[in-house]
């Protein structure tokens, strides 16, 4: 184990997360609030400290996997621990445990708050919150690996441990020209819905927070009615636009982008099932609004497609509270927080690609029942998917649900109602935000106990790492020589 | 497909249940109830039914595998279907879908009524619903082979398809010998529990009933408030013992009781893990049963290893409202239902034999992260285990868990809360038959429209015959030719 490689990486990833912090400084003193200091400070030290440790470890010689696993995980932690200073600092969180939870929930793009009241918050600690989901959305080793391309670091263990979704595939021979390119497609994403947000009619700062969240799927927004604070249908429709785009797997646009073909799309098994169970989830739902709300048919729809398209690509805004939806409606998002977007999108969760790998293998499972000597693979776009793909798909989910029950009972030990727990471990674990009952969407994590919190920033984590990432570090033999 | 096989088949099936309505009969007759006419009357209409079946088509050739499946499924619904004449007769139900309900939760073990007092039911009756148990127990098919297998019919397939839990070992090569000696041990643990609950003061009847109850791992009780009604501590710790002896694998005991050994039953690891898991949960929740009421120790430990046992074993009974208990103690109930008994014992859901495969992979799939090109297969009490059994277990898994997703959704559209919802659908996929909220241990599942009773009959049958069986059927490959 090459430590040296291991503390040189949150090295770098202290020293980006520091720089970011001289953008909500900035707003700060734009609109003359008292929060700015706070930034300066914590981004002063947090380069200053990045600084020395990349200085001092320095990166020698290629990553092994083990070590890729370790500094990817250190790097998170890392930058959720210095990026929870300014909550502290600005006094507008009064405990570790509530900040880091912030500061998690905003790195990890799972945008749940433990702010009861957004609105009286200063712009800097607003825009701070939004950043940080920006800055997780694409993944920090992602933008790590950009920006070190010229340093010549074999970075593609540490790529994939961050983002090791099923079908990543490397779209350039060069690993860090990859990163630039998913980079470049994330900031024109964003800089497009900006304007849109801005055109129709939302204030410049209020734009960039929401395109923030909304393209990394992450939810922090700066009102207390979340979405739905704006009465425009048409924002309502665009953000759906937008979150939707963001589930997609990032690679289908370059390739769209590079053959000017946007057939790639629908040539994608994974978003083909993406298209379809949002559309389904969608119709059902708006069903029963009409059936049980005063709605007119455009709201119905407009709601159901908001909740779903939000819950599924584990964005987590509302523009409606929809824990006072029917018990249906409310089991079918719990459903949709296990799904989650597209592998190689910046959603969270178990992905639809994983799913589809489940699907196809459950019927061929029922094919086998009736011809047990049949050998058979399943196909996904056309290729023959191995065995040893199959089972690490499912062990995956197995792993997810078994966390997921096992934190369940951790929850309600701490106190929490069955709705609340499951929901709120469906909806950290899957980087969604808001779950039912104590933790919907009008509220937030606040009562959670200060245990609670670490627990549940340790599920954000790890459903962002998709579970192997930050799992085998628990391994025993993973320390050993 | 060779239809008539199948009706055959189905045939001996109710001649089988038809003889059996005769017991209930000489209960009726010996406490001089007036229904026992209704029960010959019954039993008459299925022999009769089952021996023209048998008679106008006749076994040709040997069973092929399709037709075994195809049996299983169709042989529990006609079963089923002439198996609630008794209630219908008797005027125990005026409704099809609840007579429907009663006797399918009872053939498939499971234990969940639509009668809301059963204290004022005839004695016959109660016999009956807790005689549909037993005789579900072990599987009809598996008494039905130990019939068949003197007809030289071809039944090891049939048996394969009836117990395709993971572990299920052959005692003997002939499905034939092999059903008879699970059955006579069956029959030896039923009369050693009838003469046991008797000794301790139990009426003779309540010691049947209940003995098939738990025998059978099935839960109907012959009193409102459960076991609860007999206050004898004894009592109870005798039933702990043999629900938790009705969730191991019969062959073991078995082989136990042939070699006088009861160290077989350590060397498996299934077992193993069944009572560490079984022990775990029974500390915790005597813990936390000793915490939130002032129970003696004996009273609380009591508690917790009646309802852990009740639960794991998917028996269902209750010495006590468990709804009331902390959430973290409901959450661990519920996380059992999930887990089930071992493979080849009575009970249903998941089984601890595949869970066993799980953890392991989990393990292996952890040390794969770091060395992705070693080799190595999960082992089960010293054989390693094929990808295509690692593949189709953790498949089960996925299917087990969406199938019981969506029927919350669906259980939640007749109008009934998360919890209740979750609950139900656990317990009746598990076959346990008493979840939380509306379904909880002092409530029947009365409440539910008609519709709602006949999909949970319809899930209580995938459930029990480990869902492959009963899926395949919708595969329209399977009735080509």
């Amino acid at each position: 184990m090459n430590y040296r490689n291991i503390c040189a990486v949150p090295g770098m990833v202290l020293v980006i997360t520091g720089i970011s912090m001289l953008f909500p400084a900035l707003w700060s003193l734009y609109y003359g609030d008292y929060d700015w200091p706070a930034f300066l400070w914590t981004g002063g030290v947090t380069v200053i400290l990045g600084l020395t440790l990349y200085k001092v470890c320095g990166i020698t010689g290629a990553f092994q996997a083990k070590e890729a696993f370790a500094a990817v995980v250190l790097s998170w932690v890392a930058a959720a621990g210095f990026g929870a200073l300014p909550f502290l600092l600005s006094g507008t969180l009064p405990t570790f445990g509530s900040a880091l939870f912030e500061a998690m929930s905003g790195f990890t793009t799972t945008g749940a708050s433990v702010f009861s009241d957004v609105e009286i918050l200063p712009h800097g600690v607003l825009f701070w919150r939004s950043f940080t989901h920006w800055l997780g959305g694409m993944g920090i080793i992602v933008l790590f690996v950009a920006v070190l391309s010229s340093l010549g670091v074999n970075a593609l263990s540490m790529f994939k441990a961050e983002s090791p979704g099923p079908v990543i595939e490397k779209i350039t021979p060069r690993i860090s020209a990859t990163a630039k390119i998913l980079w470049y497609i994330y900031i024109g994403m964003t800089i497009v819905l900006v304007v849109i947000l801005y055109a129709l009619g939302m204030p410049l700062f209020d734009s960039l927070c929401h395109a923030f969240g909304t393209v990394a799927t992450g939810g922090f927004s700066i009102k207390n009615l979340s979405i739905g604070y704006y009465a425009n249908p048409l924002i309502h429709w665009v953000i759906i636009a937008f979150m939707f785009l963001a589930g997609i797997n990032f690679v289908l646009y370059y390739l769209a982008l590079k053959g000017k073909d946007l057939r790639v799309f629908w040539k994608d098994g994974e978003f083909r099932l993406y298209a379809r169970i949002t559309l389904v989830f969608i119709a059902v739902i708006a069903v029963t609004l009409l059936w049980t709300t005063n709605y007119s048919s455009e709201a119905a729809l407009r709601h159901a497609a908001f909740q779903v398209v939000s819950i599924m690509t584990t964005t987590g805004y509302a523009t409606a509270d929809f824990d006072l939806w029917t018990t249906t409606a409310k089991a079918m998002l719990v459903i949709l927080m296990f799904v989650g977007g597209c592998a190689g999108s910046t959603s969270g969760s178990i992905k639809v690609g994983r799913m589809l790998i489940l699907l196809k293998q459950g019927y061929l499972e029922l094919q086998r029942v009736l011809h047990p000597r049949s050998v058979t693979q399943i196909r996904i776009n056309g290729k023959a998917v191995r065995p040893e793909l199959v089972m690490n798909v499912q062990q995956f989910f197995f792993i997810y649900v078994f966390i997921a029950a096992v934190s369940v009972t951790v929850m309600s030990a701490l106190g929490l109602d069955p709705v609340s727990a499951f929901t709120a471990v469906a909806a950290t674990l899957g980087n969604v935000g808001p779950g039912l009952a104590e933790v919907g969407p009008m509220r937030n994590y606040a009562l959670v106990p200060e245990a609670g919190k670490y627990y549940l920033s340790f599920l954000m984590l790890a459903g962002r790492l998709e579970l192997y990432t930050l799992l085998v570090l628990f391994l025993p033999s993973f320390w050993r020589k | 497909m060779n239809y008539r096989n199948i009706i055959a088949i189905m045939g001996v099936m109710l001649i089988i249940v038809g003889i059996s309505m005769i017991f209930p009969a000489v209960w009726s007759l010996y406490y001089g109830e007036d229904d026992w006419s209704a029960f010959l009357l019954s039993s008459a209409i299925t022999v009769s039914a089952g021996l023209l079946a048998h008679k106008a088509t006749g076994l040709r050739g040997e069973v092929q595998h399709k037709e075994a499946i195809a049996v299983l499924t169709l042989s529990w619904i006609a079963a089923s279907a002439f198996g609630s004449l008794p209630y219908l007769l008797t005027g125990t139900f005026v409704s099809f879908a609840d007579a429907v309900f009663e006797t399918i939760s009872g053939f498939t073990t499971t234990g969940a009524s639509v009668i809301p007092d059963v204290e004022i039911i005839s004695h016959g009756v109660l016999f009956w619903r807790s005689l549909t148990l037993w005789l579900g127990g072990m599987g009809i098919i598996v008494l039905f082979v130990a019939v068949l297998s003197s007809l030289g019919v071809n039944t090891l397939q049939m048996f394969r398809a009836e117990s395709p839990g993971a572990g299920a070992e052959k005692i003997k090569p002939r499905a034939g010998t092999t059903a008879k000696i699970l059955w006579f041990t069956y029959v030896g643990l039923t009369v050693v529990e009838i003469l046991i609950l008797w000794a301790l003061g139990m009426p003779l009847f309540d010691a049947f009933c209940h003995a098939f109850g738990v025998i059978g791992t099935g839960g109907f009780s012959t009193k409102n408030s459960g076991i609860a009604y007999f206050d004898n501590p004894l009592l109870h710790w005798a039933m702990i013992l043999f629900m938790f002896l009705s969730g191991a694998n019969f062959a073991l005991h078995y082989q136990a009781f042939r070699g006088k050994d009861l160290r077989v039953f350590w060397k498996n690891g299934e077992f193993r893990l069944y009572a560490h898991l079984m022990l775990l949960f029974t500390v915790i929740l005597t813990g936390v049963v000793l915490a939130s009421s002032d129970y003696s120790f004996e009273a609380a430990l009591r508690q917790a290893a009646f309802h852990v046992t009740a639960i794991m074993t998917t028996t269902g009974y209750a010495i006590s409202d468990y709804d009331l208990w902390p959430y973290f103690g409901r959450s661990l109930l519920v996380l059992l239902m999930f887990i089930g008994s071992c493979s080849g014992s009575t009970g249903g859901s998941i089984k601890v034999g595949r869970l066993l495969i799980l953890l392991k992979q989990f393990r292996l799939e952890l040390q794969r992260a770091i060395h992705p090109r070693a080799i190595v297969n999960a082992k089960i009490n010293g054989r390693s285990i094929s990808s295509e059994m690692m593949i189709n277990v953790q498949q089960f898994f996925f299917i087990y868990l969406s199938i019981t997703a969506v029927s919350t959704v669906i259980i939640s559209s007749w109008g009934i809360d998360l919890v209740s919802a979750f609950t139900a659908a656990a317990a009746i996929m598990s076959n346990v038959g008493t979840g939380l909220g509306l379904v909880g241990p002092m409530h029947t599942y009365d409440f539910l429209p008609a519709a709602g009773k006949y999909y949970l009959s319809f899930l209580m049958i995938v459930g029990r015959l480990e869902l492959y069986a009963v899926l395949v059927l919708f595969l329209p490959s399977f009735w080509k030719k």
